[in-house]
């Protein structure tokens, strides 16, 4: 492959790692949980894009099945099964958060300088073509973990969770040049239990309970 | 291939997916106590086989080295009698109307494929299939903890599967990074991520790239294993659970977690020497044990009791670990040992609860006269769990206090003072319960309930005399390879 190929294809893998990462502020300015999850889908699909520039750039096949299972799964399927939980309770309203838009654009960009500075002795290790984007994987899983605890509504964690789970995603495929197929297809299969398996007990929680609202989930305690 | 490994894992989702399918009370029962006596059998026959020639393989993916073959004693172990416990355990709740019949099934099926994922993770010789296998612990856990769909079981099952699956995801992190490390020299390929070509090419990764997996790998892992400051899930989840999943959370869930760290930490220290992680662990050991020292002192809940007392107990194992050398002999003793012990003592609570219906310390007085068996198992765990001989548990700490005082004499006293805080709460607390004249009468239990549930404390407690008064010469082999695959720690350093 020529220099300028490997020039072009880093910049590229460069630019769609950085669109996630931008979607992961839009998600943390918003406050109804529909276009949380709207943003989500697309951020699955640039997800799905970087695998698949990194498989163009790189002739790893299974990457590219790998992009597949990613739009199937996180902009598809897990959506779904979120829209479905949504539409039975009545979370869709203003959310409340416990930190203000502002201070958590500021919190989340301090997040991303600290990604770049923690990776910074591991960077130089990474493959030529995608070794930036292990900071902004970093960054997003940070940046989830964020939104999971300025959240208080159940279903709003986790979004912060799936965030979490792409900014993983983009670390393995764009940094690491992909998981072994097997690993991820058993990767995505813990996923996709694991959102059903959230959206029973959001259900669950919604019939005990009159609204999943995680300040109230209080009972067990010292 | 060694059928006994291969059998020990299909084994529960046979059991499993037939309780499922027969849906008729006695044939379940028949099918449990089949897998209680297959699981105890090929675990037996899996360590066997290790001790007699090393390590031994299935297909592509399972391997059990010495390490591997430990864990698969105490889960085959306690995995059985728990199978035991849970049928006479919630038989007794269907008894009593609490559950359909197809709720027992569905209970059992969920219950059995829980220790065949657990089963898997420790036979693994993949990090990242490790990985998928505790993420599917986490997630069959999470059912069995709501189980009773009760507000407060449905909270504690909900903040375990959001605090666990944060945490197994920072792990799943940690595995990027040692894989991004290792690709360079394995190859983009499965190889890059199994234990065995990690441990060989170890020396050659990049030092600041396992590093920080080894501190993604840590919290992660740590946070399923109940390591303070990342422990708050454990409490609620142990306390609200059904007896039978507490029980196994606590004796197999944390110990597999611990089980994932020592993997990582095997790769850290053949890369960076054993200062780096033994002191991270020390650090986190040190903290759980002072949390868990002043909630045990609190409590007024017997089940959280025992679930402060297991974050304890992991701390202690990982300040074992953490020394290395004769640490790692102390703490992969003091994991078998508080396996069984803490599952005998969550066996007992159980059977307080079903007679009680309530968990308050205060409210329980004389159970060694009115609940023979409950009053036993809680009062030989008690003692077991506070460290007094003649039980292994005592010996793991002595040692552990003897290696901690070889590494930093300030070391050996801290760990000395919480233990012995920890000491005389505990016992103070499990006394007031056995002892004394009993309190309420509370409703009785069925015989068939009464006879599962003795056996499988009585299996414990002779295991636990047993393994408390000599070192069996099999475990000995496998514990002398265990301390082998770690090196000397940070003893010998010094």
């Amino acid at each position: 492959m020529a220099l300028s190929s490997i020039d072009i294809g880093s910049q590229l893998v460069n630019l769609s790692s950085a669109l996630l990462l931008i979607a992961c502020f839009a998600i943390v300015t918003l406050r109804r949980l529909s276009s949380c999850i709207n943003v989500y889908i697309l951020q699955s699909v640039f997800l799905a894009m970087t695998a698949a520039l990194v498989a163009f750039f790189t002739d790893i096949h299974h990457i590219y099945i790998s992009a597949l299972l990613t739009i199937v799964i996180k902009a598809v399927a897990i959506p779904l099964i979120l829209k479905k939980v949504i539409e039975r309770s009545d979370v869709n309203r203003d959310l409340e958060m416990n930190v203000n838009v502002p201070s958590g654009l500021l919190i989340c960009g301090a997040l991303v300088i600290l990604a770049f500075f923690i990776t910074q002795p591991i960077i130089p290790l990474g493959f030529l073509l995608t070794r930036d984007s292990l900071a902004i994987a970093l960054a997003i899983v940070l940046i989830g973990f964020f939104i999971m605890i300025a959240r208080k509504k159940a279903l709003t964690q986790v979004i912060g969770f799936l965030v979490m789970e792409n900014g993983l995603f983009l670390g393995a495929t764009a940094a690491a040049y992909g998981m072994p197929l097997i690993v991820e297809l058993g990767i995505f299969f813990d996923l996709l239990v694991g959102a059903f398996i959230i959206g029973i007990y959001t259900h669950q929680l919604q019939d005990t309970l009159d609204n999943v609202d995680t300040s109230k989930l209080t009972t067990v305690k010292e | 291939m060694s059928w006994p490994l291969f059998l020990l894992i299909a084994a529960p989702v046979i059991a499993g997916l037939g309780s499922l399918l027969v849906q008729q009370r006695r044939a379940i029962e028949v099918l449990q106590c089949a897998l209680a006596g297959t699981m105890l059998a090929t675990a037996a026959l899996v360590a066997g086989q290790v001790i007699a020639v090393g390590e031994v393989f299935v297909g592509d993916f399972l391997q059990a080295d010495a390490l591997s073959a430990w864990l698969d004693l105490i889960l085959g172990f306690v995995g059985s009698s728990g199978t035991l416990y849970a049928v006479g355990y919630v038989g007794e709740e269907m008894d009593r109307g609490h559950l359909s019949l197809r709720r027992y099934s569905q209970f059992l099926c969920l219950f059995d494929l829980y220790l065949a994922t657990m089963l898997l993770a420790v036979n693994l010789d993949n990090i990242a299939i490790l990985w998928i296998a505790i993420e599917g612990s986490t997630l069959t856990a999470a059912l069995l903890i709501g189980f009773d769909r009760s507000k407060a079981a449905l909270e504690a099952g909900w903040k375990f599967i959001i605090v666990g699956s944060v945490g197994i995801v920072l792990g799943l992190f940690g595995t990027i990074l040692v894989y991004y490390s290792s690709e360079h020299i394995l190859g983009v390929s499965n190889e890059a991520l199994r234990w065995s070509q990690l441990y060989r090419v170890a020396a050659e990764l990049d030092p600041a790239a396992i590093k920080a997996a080894f501190i993604f790998a840590l919290i992660g892992y740590g946070t399923k294993a109940g390591v303070a400051p990342m422990h708050t899930w454990l409490p609620d989840a142990h306390a609200e659970a059904p007896t039978p999943v507490s029980a196994m959370l606590s004796a197999n869930m944390l110990t597999i977690a611990v089980y994932a760290i020592l993997r990582f930490k095997a790769i850290t220290d053949r890369s960076v020497g054993p200062e780096f992680a033994g002191k991270l662990m020390i650090g986190l050991a040190l903290l759980s044990l002072a949390v868990s020292a002043i909630y045990i002192l609190v409590q007024r809940d017997y089940k959280r009791l025992f679930a402060y007392s297991s974050i304890e107990h992991i701390g202690i194992a990982l300040l074992g670990f953490g020394i290395g050398g004769i640490g790692v002999f102390a703490g992969a003793w003091h994991l078998m040992n508080h396996a069984l012990a803490k599952s005998t003592a969550f066996y007992g609570a159980g059977l307080v609860f079903l007679r009680y219906n309530h968990k308050s310390i205060d409210r329980v007085t004389g159970l060694l006269g009115q609940m023979p068996v409950a009053g036993a198992a809680i009062l030989v765990a008690g003692i077991a769990l506070a460290g007094m001989p003649p039980f292994g548990l005592f010996t793991s700490e002595v040692l552990i206090v003897a290696g901690s005082y070889t590494v930093r004499p300030e070391l050996a006293y801290v760990f000395l003072a919480l233990l012995a805080l920890a000491f005389v709460t505990l016992l103070y607390q499990v006394l007031r319960m056995v002892l004394g004249a009993p309190g309420e009468v509370g409703t009785s239990l069925g015989s068939q309930c009464r006879i599962f549930t003795s056996a499988a404390v009585g299996i414990n407690i002779v295991a636990l005399g047993i393994i408390g008064l000599y070192v069996p010469p099999g475990l000995e082999t496998m514990l002398a390879s265990i301390v082998k695959t770690f090196g000397a720690g940070i003893m010998a350093a010094r």
